[in-house]
């Protein structure tokens, strides 16, 4: 359904705008790319506004059939090469509202958050973003609002309750769009490591005692198999760990030795630890940094 | 690739977010004038359909690093007011996607 014009009945727009809303909206599929991209290349850009309301149209992705998404991603890189600035206006947006949907954990937004998660791996796909943009929001999604490593029995924040395993969903969709694409060089190499903290998130999830409770349901199978299908997919080898103490300790184990290869790199970082800093953290986006491309 | 020299280039790319929803560029501008040096501004409205989290924000692009974190120490947490009162407090971020487009030298489309 469309949200917008849900909220906003019997709306009238500008005819321009109902024309872009047409052409993106309701026009647009795999075969007639080309031709969406010649009458989009017409609009007036020079006008700032209808350049803004292209771009949020651009931006919303969920008002597009989901398997559509993977089009206005090769839309709006073929109009890249006519209106630079669309792309990261575009990446911008698609960043925020992940943010804010992070934020605001409505599940009213659901929807709509999975059809801007699909969009941000085409926007990969379609080389508009980086991966390293793809990794930051993916540790986002495991970290946003939570308590780090050092707070044991505390790892969920009200902002992601044990119970809620959206996140989960999010971080599949994401992986299942452009993950195939992690298979090499850095990018591999930042995949591995993302899939055992991805691991200790999810062991974390599905051992809450909460799953327990006498007036709880238990975990849902579908959502163990729906992370199992997305980590064998990309990893076909990889053993899953079977408990949460062993993610733990995987997560514990890379953190050691990614510290000491930042010794390596910078000796005076170990001036400025305390015996108790975890630093763990400050570490991996160093390694993140210099380990790219 | 030019993908390593991305990464080692500092960061001056900023978001404000989290500003009145009926705020627009003008008042945005008045507010933080003089904005220092930079190369990419952009001011987005805010979007309706989420109601009571509808925001405007803003992204710049800051020449220099030191005006970046003058920047940000005078306005993360600036509370920013809408017509009715309201209050906004701002949260600056860095922006998660650092490309800025390259500046005004886009070829005229010839459609």
């Amino acid at each position: 359904p469309d949200s917008t014009l849900a909220s906003h009945p019997g709306v009238i727009r500008p005819p321009m705008h109902e024309w872009i809303r047409k052409l993106l909206y309701q026009d647009l599929c795999k075969s007639n790319t080309e031709k969406i991209l010649r009458h989009m290349r017409k609009l007036d850009w020079d006008d700032p506004e209808i350049s803004s309301y292209a771009v949020k149209c651009l931006t919303f992705a969920w008002n597009v059939k989901y398997y559509n998404i993977r089009c206005l991603a090769n839309l709006l890189a073929g109009l890249m090469s006519y209106q630079e600035m669309v792309g990261p206006m575009v990446a911008d947006g698609v960043l925020e509202d992940i943010r804010l949907g992070l934020e605001v954990n409505s599940p009213k937004m659901n929807q709509r958050r999975v059809s801007m998660m699909k969009y941000l791996g085409e926007l990969y796909n379609y080389r508009l973003i980086e991966s390293s943009v793809v990794f930051k929001v993916l540790y986002m999604l495991l970290a946003f609002g939570n308590g780090g490593p050092s707070e044991e029995g505390n790892r969920f924040g009200e902002l992601d309750p044990p119970d809620h395993l959206f996140r989960l969903k999010l971080v599949c969709v994401l992986l299942e769009t452009c993950g195939q694409y992690f298979n090499s060089g850095a990018a591999k190499k930042k995949l591995d490591c993302f899939f055992i903290y991805f691991q200790r998130y999810y062991m974390a999830k599905k051992e809450d005692p909460i799953w327990s409770d006498a007036d709880h349901s238990p975990f849902p199978i579908m959502v163990k198999y729906m992370v199992q299908d997305t980590i064998s997919a990309l990893r076909p080898k990889l053993t899953l760990f079977s408990t949460l103490q062993e993610a733990d300790a995987a997560v514990h184990k890379l953190e050691e030795e990614l510290l000491l290869k930042a010794l390596e790199v910078l000796p005076a970082l170990k001036r400025k630890m305390k015996p108790t800093d975890d630093l763990s953290l400050a570490v991996i986006s160093e390694e993140e940094d210099y380990a790219d491309q | 690739g030019s993908g390593r020299k991305e990464k080692l280039r500092a960061s001056r790319k900023v978001v404000v977010r989290r500003l009145p929803p009926t705020m627009t560029q003008e008042d945005f501008l008045q507010q933080v004038s003089p904005l220092p040096e930079n190369d990419y501004f952009c001011f987005v409205k805010a979007d309706m359909t989420y109601g009571t989290h509808a925001y405007t924000r803003a992204y710049i692009n800051f020449f220099r690093q030191e005006d970046m974190i003058t920047f940000w120490e005078t306005f993360d947490g600036y509370v920013f007011v809408d017509q009715k009162g309201h209050e906004y407090p701002a949260v600056i971020e860095l922006a998660p996607f650092q490309k800025v487009p390259r500046a005004r030298n886009r070829k005229k489309d010839g459609k």
